[in-house]
């Protein structure tokens, strides 16, 4: 089930407050109705997929209660495995197949199995547990509860990833299974923002970078510009607006997430970029790659390696193909080059430093977003104007992309630019959706956005789209 | 890590509940006007056919109203194809096959789709006789596989399921299509004629010079370009999407027509080598359903009366009205049948025809 869906605003949300405030009296019974809810909202996609997640929570917690009891380094390595063979299976396998029947000149046996959701976000979440039980920072001897820290719906999908210590004192607290207007309020205010930015923004530049993305050859140089610039914002809308909405729903159960996103294209190096981008897979793999792999504490040399080894490896955990790979290998390359600068003690003009990192994170976007590396680098010789369609071919495309967009929105063509322009004051304006939360108050004004922005939201979710095939 | 902040300590709770309760109350408020407004305009007569207002069936929306027209129209023939048979009207399949008829073609049709639309209509009512238009590239790729750029296909819209209906009744969509028809306003395009809802045929012009305009004879498929087909993927689509149809309805009376493509559609496939899966093909349909009574196979692509005279196409797959009405008439009256004693043959006829056309021959003298 996604937040963007009918089912789960209009009966999963509601349903799942209602009685789990009703349970409110009995918290165990409170807890297990949030599992078993949070099962539901898993397997709602594919039921299939039910016996992974059920299985994966045993065995990590029958290995932590190893881990609990004494068990020693050789328990801990069998779980990290456990994790990662699953991983390997579901997400790697075809990856590693098909790169090795490349290098044999054979014909891949592909599995062909579905990636089951969330399957990157739930395994890391339980690697990083087992690693502070072992580390006799973390503890948990019930099942229920630890079943509910794994599938805690707003956080199983996309993240963000959670540390047990955040957010295992909050789930035992008593009074957190008792409504509270504020949070309520609060939580409905950061859903209805989180809404907005992936119904109205992310989903309406995504037939821009579609557009480009589906045919980077024959692209005017503006052309691909503006398609990989739409890109750039679809992906930062989509993903923080559902972080917004993960939030919002964790603090109407009195549950607080960690936020995951704080304005990163506002980051005037690459380094500011990875602590407000993904905020808490910059933080897990700090804590559980960079620093075990010997941080900064070897010198020069072995810094740089562990920095390029952790990109590499967060690049594939983004998806298991090349594309991927060379995108982390980018960015690890940015950060190596950011750190030696700033050990130079040179500083940027700020405005130049700002403008240099926001066009390093739209260009490496282009292998984040481009489906084979091929692509990747005609979209890339399109923006360079290399091998481009002529300049003058790119009002005809902006015009058919504006006829999709106005198709698909049933608004007028010329209103298509309204979400540009809202997405674009949004990612520069200082106040972002935490900032807005925090300093939130029940006022009239922020009460009529959310009474106007969330039907509005809704009534986007199932767009009436013409077909477009040109000719009938 | 920074926490998701906490809210203003000042934040009273009485004014909390009440600002929680107010903008919820007005949001379901404002979505259950909607809901109301668009069940009772129903402007793709997903509920009932219209009868308040002149029916609006948009040119671009097929995937939309035919579902509504399949769940609630009054009829005992159905047609389903794909944009060829578009300017087949519902009285000619009526008066032709001695019943009510109805149209729910759709442009680029897959073989998921035709059978998605055929189970929608079964599930409605028990139907005398379908009449089913197959096209090659509709079963090319999965069993699932949809045209690119037929955008989603409204799932919702095809079950009795009340609880899928949310997607339409609180649709934005929907909602301007609803307001439209208040207002009057004719700005979409779209026709209102029920008994031809699909028709193009009067902003075609059919000639031999409008079929070979835009026409390269070395590179027929240029024109409009279709995937290569593979044999296997083609037999699973048909037996998952169409077979279980014909199969669980031994009431209903199936014509699956294969449908008069021009000649240089059959340049086309020598060209691309694709002659032989198409034949196997028609020949794997004819084996899959030959023990079906109540399946009828009508194979027009070898009539070369029809096939070879361009001045009846407007491009070189779609064809004038009037060999719609011949497909029709071909269909309930089991004409051009394919038995077991002809399949050999029908097969043997329309290769030579295949083979001995010459793309050549279209070239401007």
């Amino acid at each position: 089930m996604l937040f963007n869906s009918y089912d789960y605003l209009l009966w999963f949300l509601p349903a799942a407050l209602i009685v789990f405030f009703a349970l409110g009296r009995r918290p165990l019974a409170a807890q297990a109705w949030l599992t078993v809810a949070s099962l539901v909202f898993y397997g709602w996609w594919n039921p299939w997929h039910l016996p992974l997640i059920l299985g994966s929570i045993a065995v990590n917690f029958a290995v932590a209660r190893a881990l609990q009891r004494g068990a020693g380094r050789a328990i801990l390595a069998f779980g990290i495995a456990a994790n990662l063979a699953v991983l390997g299976v579901f997400k790697y396998a075809d990856f590693l197949v098909a790169n090795v029947a490349r290098l044999t000149s054979e014909t891949p046996r592909l599995l062909h199995l579905a990636l089951p959701l969330g399957i990157s976000f739930f395994t890391f979440t339980q690697i990083a547990y087992l690693v502070d039980v072992y580390r006799r920072k973390a503890r948990e001897p019930v099942l229920v509860n630890y079943a509910l820290f794994v599938t805690f719906f707003p956080h199983l999908l996309a993240g963000p990833i959670l540390h047990h210590s955040e957010m295992m004192p909050q789930f035992a607290e008593a009074t957190n299974k008792r409504p509270q207007a504020a949070n309520l309020a609060s939580g409905l205010f950061l859903l209805t923002i989180g809404l907005m930015k992936k119904v109205l923004l992310a989903d309406t530049f995504a037939p821009i970078a579609d557009a480009g993305f589906g045919a980077p050859a024959a692209l005017s140089a503006p052309a691909a510009w503006i398609a990989v610039l739409a890109y750039t914002m679809q992906i930062y809308f989509d993903f923080s607006g559902y972080t917004d909405m993960a939030l919002g729903a964790a603090r109407m159960f009195n549950i607080r997430m960690p936020i995951n996103f704080d304005s990163p294209y506002r980051a005037t190096d690459i380094r500011e970029f990875w602590h407000r981008w993904h905020m808490t897979l910059s933080r897990f793999l700090r804590e559980y790659l960079y620093i075990p792999l010997g941080g900064n504490r070897n010198g020069e040399w072995r810094t740089a390696t562990n920095v390029l080894a952790t990109f590499l490896l967060g690049g594939l955990w983004h998806g298991a193909a090349w594309t991927f790979v060379l995108w982390g290998f980018l960015h690890g390359l940015a950060m190596i080059v950011c750190r030696a600068w700033q050990r130079g003690g040179m500083a940027l003009p700020r405005p130049f430093a700002w403008a240099l990192t926001f066009l390093f994170v739209t260009v490496s976007w282009v292998f984040f977003r481009a489906t084979s590396a091929d692509d990747a680098f005609s979209m890339l010789r399109a923006m360079a104007g290399i091998d481009a369609a002529p300049a003058a071919q790119t009002l005809a495309w902006l015009d058919s992309v504006e006829a999709t967009l106005a198709g698909m929105l049933s608004v007028p063509p010329s209103w298509t630019l309204v979400p540009a322009a809202i997405g674009l004051a949004i990612v520069w304006r200082r106040a972002n959706s935490n900032a807005l939360v925090q300093r939130f108050e029940p006022t009239l004004a922020n009460g009529a956005l959310t009474a106007l922005a969330l039907p509005l939201c809704v009534l986007q979710l199932a767009r009436v789209t013409p077909f477009l095939y040109f000719n009938f | 890590m920074t926490a998701d902040p906490t809210p203003s300590p000042a934040t009273s709770a009485p004014a909390a509940r009440r600002w929680f309760a107010l903008a919820l109350g007005v949001a379901v408020a404002i979505l259950v006007a909607v809901g109301a407004f668009n069940a009772y305009i129903d402007p793709f007569q997903q509920f009932r056919i219209a009868t308040r207002y002149p029916p609006r069936y948009y040119t671009s929306l097929h995937r939309y109203i035919a579902p509504g027209l399949a769940k609630n129209a009054a009829y005992d023939t159905l047609l389903t194809g794909s944009s060829i048979v578009e300017n087949t009207r519902n009285d000619t399949i009526g008066r032709t096959c001695g019943g009510v008829g109805l149209n729910v073609a759709m442009p680029a049709l897959t073989g998921y789709e035709q059978g998605l639309i055929l189970r929608t209509a079964l599930a409605a009512r028990r139907l005398k006789r379908a009449i089913v238009v197959l096209d090659f590239t509709g079963f090319g790729g999965a069993p699932g596989a949809r045209h690119p750029l037929a955008g989603p296909l409204p799932t919702y819209l095809y079950d009795r399921n009340p609880f899928n209906d949310f997607p339409y009744l609180l649709s934005w969509g929907v909602l301007v299509r609803s307001w439209r028809i208040v207002e009057a306003d004719a700005s979409e395009r779209f026709r209102t004629d029920a008994a031809a809802p699909w028709w193009w045929a009067d902003q075609k012009r059919f000639a031999r010079s409008e079929v070979l305009r835009h026409l390269d004879p070395r590179d027929l498929n240029a024109q409009f370009p279709q995937p290569t087909l593979e044999i296997e993927a083609m037999r699973v689509s048909f037996a998952r999407n169409i077979l279980p149809v014909l199969e669980g309805h031994p009431q209903t009376e199936f014509d699956l027509v294969w449908p008069p493509y021009s000649i240089i559609v059959w340049g086309d496939y020598v060209q691309r080598r694709q002659l032989d899966v198409t034949l196997a093909f028609k020949r794997y349909v004819f084996e899959a359903t030959r023990e079906l009574a109540n399946v009828h196979i009508i194979d027009l692509q070898g009539v070369a009366e029809v096939t070879h005279n361009l001045d009846l196409y407007t491009d070189l797959y779609h064809f004038a009205p009037s060999i719609n009405d011949w497909l029709i008439d071909a269909a309930c009256h089991d004409r051009h049948r394919v038995r077991a004693d002809n399949v050999d043959a029908l097969g043997a006829a329309l290769r030579a025809q295949a083979l001995a056309f010459d793309p050549a021959e279209l070239e401007p003298k």
